[in-house]
This record gives structure tokens, C-alpha cells and sequence, in this order.
């Protein structure tokens, strides 16, 4: 039973949340690179060493300057990107009783960091002052806008059981009754939408897309392009470990201490999410917008109406 | 966190809620000013779960994140200069709004610093988000239904109003660009000046010359 | 941080907000501005609660319902800036003076 932690100490938080999304994030690359070769059908062996050597090649590349970008919005848009990848990180329990800051109002603040990061999406393709990216910026607000709403209503249906907004609560429900994934059979697709859309991964990745020649990172080269890189694998890595708790219950299991239970079945979330993403075809942002709207936003109500009727039974 | 740690704090967000909202107005560029003012709001946020108001600080973060990003979208929309790459003054009145603010802010400071406001401590400050919500869905039901209603009115009348299908037809017909200097047809950007006595506008081609628009100078 | 100073804070914001509807001139201009004050009357408001009312949940209420006012503003302001610019191809206060006469 997993009881509400306060918050850890913040020097202990924030080295414990920086070492998870460096982990996280380069665990996401090792997985793309080994999915890529085993959908491609090439020897796994060189899979392992690519992202590092592919990461060496982008570090060295220069930096392009763009006719009067604006330089500080360029800057603060992959920072702030990743930080919201951290703080969505900051309330997610981490291990069994243990999360850096557990706090009451968890799944608004894991809201907040989505929307948050939606504008720094905005900003990263407003900021180079230059025509593919911030054709990239628009589309991803016109998907941001229809796909938060199914997020906050997915994360409302797991807090309901829960009796709580503390995701800490949340893994407690779970392990008393059923796993959300049982419980709420609807949620984890519909949070595995967000999570490709809002990481900017697979066929909802809007934002950074090859037809735009790379979208938001069209004028980025170098150390940035490799910055941003990194920001979108920490996102994914937030919302693996946010559905794995919400779903899976997170560091509930056996034998296994709370933080390895978590790590697995994060990892088998990143790896389903990576599979998504290599084997399907991008989605056009005006498809995913009435999509979203008439198909995906019903279907959340829906699944908000069955995940009240079932607790409440 | 001890009270040292919220005095200070608070002061940082203060400062920084005042600083992006002044911000807001004095910047060039249309989303800088956007996103001042989404800072100014984050600021505020942060203050609200300082004062235990813990859900209202993280909903407004998420709200105003939102509306926010519309709001930037609508100021690149509908300002000549969005990105503020030409230097360029968009005000009126300046002194007046300066003296008025200073006046507001002094009038409802004198308010604050001069009533007797009695401090009383928060019962179970562990309990404010289960009390708003058994409050929400307890004795202020009517509040919420009120908003509730209210807020389908706005959406409503947003589209009645902003749709292109007026409700007498096209909801551009006749819309010619407005007068340069205020009164002055012959200021109206794409009219002939001394033309064929009247002002026939170019920039669109629906009506003919049937929609000419109503002459300021006539009336 | 004492209620003094947040209120001291909250008129603040509401001053600058008061300056930039006055001063502004196209109308999203004019909408931040309201926003910013609106923001203010919702510190201030959290700040009461916080102090005066002892816990009570309907001071909380009330920064909700200023909440609503704001996103009625935002909503029915958008649709009029729209409708303006549609009718009119204004932008700017003084691109819609025909009002006055």
C-alpha cells in the first residue's frame, strides 16, 4: 500500500529526476535504433553504438544563423520543453512510497507541464523567424489543442477510483483493486495518443515532421539540434513512466524493489510506443484534428461515464 | 517550507508577475508580449499555492498555458507587426493611461494598506482542495450550473459572431479597410484619390460597385 | 508575505492592466490588458481567502467564477475582434471611429 509522500529533499530531486530523464532519454534512442534495425530488417549489432555515433555527428555540425531570429525564445523553447519533461517527472511516484513531490493536485500538474510544453513547441518553431518551422508551430498548437483534452479526461477517469489527483493514490487504488489497464480498458490507448503527440514521436509527430524538412528543427543544427533531441526522448520518457503508473501500477509488483518494477514497465511502454512510431504512417495534422474531435474526444467521455459507473458499483 | 522560504518566494514571484505583466506592454514583438503575459499569470499561480490555494494555482497554470497559445496565435493574426522586426508604436492617450494606472494602483493600495484586516489561520490547510471540491459540488451546485450555462452562452455566441456567414449574408460584404487618418475617406488604404468622384476599393472584388461603402464625409 | 503585501501586489498587476487598455490600441492589446487586471482581482481575492476567512471554501469560489469571467472575456473578445476585422478590416480602436457618429 503505497501511502502519499510528501516531497524528497529538492537536491535529492532534482539529481534523482536530471539521472532518470538522462537515462530515460537515452534508453528511448537505443530502443528507436534497435526497432528501426529489426523492422529494417539489418544486423542488431551496430544498433547499439548508432544513437551514440549519430549524436557525435549532430554535435559537430554548425549552427545555421537565420535572418533576425529571436535568440532568447530559441534558447528558453528546448529548456523549457525538457523542464516540463521534469516536472511532469516530479510527481510521478518513482519507487514504492517514494516520489520527489507526490503532491495533491498531481494530474493537473502533469496537465500544466503537457500545456506548458505545448508552447515551447510553439516557441521553437516561432523563434528561427523562418517559414517551415513556424508552419511546424501552428500545426502543433492546432493537434495540441485536441489532444490535451483527451489527456485531462483520461487522467479525471484513473483519479476517480483513486479518490485522489495524487498519482501516488492512483498506484494505491491499483494495487487494492484491479489495474487501471483492466479497469479502464479505453485509457491507456487514448494516453498512448497523447503521449506520441505530445513527445513529438511516431505518426502524431506534427511538430517535427519530414515534409515540413524537419519541421521546428528545420534551421536547428549542432549542439541545439542535439539538445532538442534529447528534450523530446525526456518528454517520452515522462509520459512512459506517467502511463505505466496510471495503467500498470507503476512500482506495484513482487519481489522486485518499486523502482525496477517501474523501470520494466516503462521501458515495455517505451518500446510499444517506438514500435508505433516505426510501423505506422505519419498522420496530417488535419486528419489527427477531426479525428481527435469526433472520434477520440467522445470516445474519452465515454470512458470518463464507464470509469464513474464502475467505481461507484 | 519554513516562512523564511515563502517570504522569499513570494517575493521572487511577485516581482516577476509585475515585471512580465509591465513587460507585456512595452515589448515589440506580439508573442513576447503573449508569453510575458503568460509568465505574469505563472507567477500569480505560483503565489496562489504559496497561500495554500494549491489546486487554483496549478488550474490556472494549465488554463492560462492554453489560452495563452490562443491568444498568441490571434495577436500574429491580427497585428501588422507580429514579430516586432520594425520598431513601431501602437498607443494613444499614453499620459492619461499612465496617470489612470498610477491612480488605480495607488487607490486600491491605500485600500489595502488602510483596512483592518483581521489575519485568521486556515482551519485544516491540509483539507482546501477537498473542501473547494465538496464545495463546487455541494452548496455553490447553483455557482457551477451558473457557469456551466455561462459558458455555453460564450461558445455559442463566439461562433454567432465570428462566423463567416453573417446573419444578413456573408459577413464581409461592404468591408472596406478603415480611414487612416480617422474621418478622412480619401486616407482609406487601396482608394483611388481623386478618382471618379467617389472611392472604389480594390482590394476585393465581390458586389461591384453596388457595396460602395458609406462615405464618412457625406454625413 | 502577509495580506497587506499580496493585496499591495494584486494592485499592482490591476494598475498595469488599467494602463494597457487605456493606452493600447488594437484590441488583443486591450484584451491582455483586461487579462492582467483580472489576474490581479484573483490574487487579491486568493490572498482574502487565505487570511481573512479561515479556510473557507467559498473564498476559493470566487477566484473560480473570476476564472470564468476571464475565459468569457477571451472567448466573446476573440469573436468580436473577428467579427470587427471581418465587417470592418479593423484592427485598432481607431479603426472602427465611425462608431462614434
Amino acid at each position: 500500500m503505497i501511502e502519499v509522500a510528501g516531497a524528497a529533499h529538492p537536491v535529492v530531486g532534482a539529481l534523482v529526476v536530471v539521472a532518470v530523464l538522462a537515462l530515460g532519454a537515452m534508453a528511448v534512442a537505443v530502443t528507436e535504433s534497435v526497432v528501426t534495425a529489426h523492422v529494417a530488417g539489418s544486423p542488431l549489432g551496430s544498433a547499439w553504438s548508432r544513437p551514440w555515433r549519430r549524436a557525435a555527428l549532430v554535435l559537430a555540425r554548425p549552427q545555421p544563423v537565420t535572418e533576425r531570429p529571436d535568440t532568447l525564445l530559441w534558447v528558453l523553447a528546448p529548456a523549457a520543453y525538457v523542464g516540463m519533461a521534469a516536472l511532469g517527472l516530479t510527481v510521478l511516484p518513482l519507487g514504492t512510497v517514494w516520489a520527489v513531490a507526490d503532491v495533491r493536485t498531481g494530474i493537473v500538474v502533469l496537465g500544466s507541464a503537457e500545456v506548458l510544453a505545448m508552447v515551447a513547441v510553439f516557441l521553437h518553431g516561432w523563434a528561427p523567424n523562418s517559414p517551415l518551422p513556424l508552419v511546424a508551430g501552428y500545426r502543433f498548437v492546432a493537434a495540441g489543442l485536441s489532444f490535451l483534452l483527451l489527456s485531462i479526461f483520461v487522467l479525471i477517469a484513473a483519479a476517480l477510483p483513486a479518490e485522489s489527483m495524487s498519482f501516488g493514490r492512483i498506484v494505491a487504488s491499483q494495487e487494492d483493486g484491479a489495474w487501471n489497464v483492466l479497469r479502464q480498458p479505453l485509457g491507456l490507448p487514448l494516453f498512448l495518443v497523447v503521449a506520441l503527440a505530445v513527445s513529438l514521436h511516431g505518426p502524431l509527430d506534427v511538430a517535427d515532421a519530414g515534409e515540413l524538412a524537419g519541421g521546428t528543427t528545420a534551421e536547428v543544427s549542432g549542439p541545439a539540434r542535439l539538445a532538442w533531441g534529447f528534450a523530446r526522448r525526456a518528454m517520452l520518457t515522462t509520459y512512459a513512466v506517467a502511463t505505466a503508473v496510471v495503467f500498470l501500477a507503476g512500482p506495484a509488483g513482487p519481489l522486485l524493489p518499486g523502482w525496477a518494477w517501474l523501470a520494466v514497465k516503462s521501458l515495455a511502454v517505451v518500446v510499444v510506443l517506438v514500435w508505433i512510431g516505426q510501423r505506422t504512417a505519419r498522420v496530417p495534422v488535419e486528419r489527427f484534428v477531426r479525428v481527435a474531435w469526433t472520434v477520440l474526444l467522445p470516445l474519452s467521455f465515454l470512458h470518463l461515464a464507464i470509469a464513474g459507473v464502475v467505481t461507484l458499483a | 517550507m519554513t516562512g523564511t522560504w515563502v517570504d522569499i518566494a513570494f517575493g521572487v514571484f511577485a516581482v516577476a508577475a509585475a515585471w512580465f505583466g509591465w513587460r507585456v506592454f512595452v515589448t515589440d514583438s506580439m508573442v513576447r508580449a503573449t508569453f510575458s503575459l503568460l509568465a505574469s499569470f505563472l507567477n500569480v499561480g505560483a503565489i496562489l499555492v504559496l497561500l495554500l490555494a494549491e489546486y487554483l494555482g496549478v488550474a490556472m497554470f494549465f488554463m492560462m498555458g492554453v489560452e495563452m497559445t490562443v491568444m498568441a496565435i490571434y495577436m500574429v493574426a491580427f497585428m501588422m507587426n507580429p514579430a516586432g522586426l520594425n520598431p513601431m508604436q501602437m498607443v494613444h492617450q499614453p499620459r492619461v493611461a499612465v496617470v489612470v494606472g498610477v491612480l488605480s494602483t495607488a487607490g486600491f493600495g491605500a485600500v489595502a494598506l488602510a483596512a483592518d484586516l483581521d489575519t485568521v489561520a486556515i482551519v485544516d490547510p491540509d483539507g482546501t482542495i477537498r473542501a473547494l471540491g465538496h464545495e463546487l459540488m455541494g452548496s455553490s451546485m447553483l455557482v457551477m450550473q451558473v457557469v456551466g450555462v455561462t459558458l455555453v452562452a460564450t461558445m455559442v455566441g463566439a461562433v454567432v459572431l465570428s462566423a463567416a456567414s453573417g446573419r444578413f449574408g456573408p459577413a464581409d460584404v461592404g468591408s472596406v479597410p478603415p480611414a487612416i487618418v480617422p474621418g478622412d475617406d480619401t486616407t482609406r488604404p487601396g482608394v483611388d484619390v481623386g478618382g471618379d468622384g467617389g472611392g472604389h476599393d480594390h482590394d476585393h472584388g465581390h458586389g461591384g460597385g453596388a457595396h460602395g461603402h458609406d462615405d464618412g464625409g457625406d454625413a | 508575505m502577509t495580506v497587506v503585501t499580496v493585496l499591495l501586489v494584486a494592485a499592482v498587476l490591476l494598475g498595469i492592466g488599467t494602463w494597457g487598455v487605456l493606452s493600447q490600441q488594437s484590441f488583443v492589446m486591450i484584451m491582455m490588458g483586461f487579462e492582467l487586471a483580472i489576474n490581479g482581482v484573483m490574487l487579491a481575492a486568493g490572498a482574502l481567502w487565505r487570511f481573512t476567512s479561515g479556510g473557507e471554501p467559498r473564498g476559493q469560489v470566487l477566484v473560480v467564477v473570476a476564472m470564468l469571467v476571464m475565459a468569457v472575456e477571451a472567448a466573446i473578445g476573440f469573436a468580436l475582434v473577428v467579427a470587427v476585422s471581418r465587417a470592418r478590416r479593423a484592427d485598432t480602436t481607431e479603426g472602427i471611429a465611425e462608431l462614434r457618429r
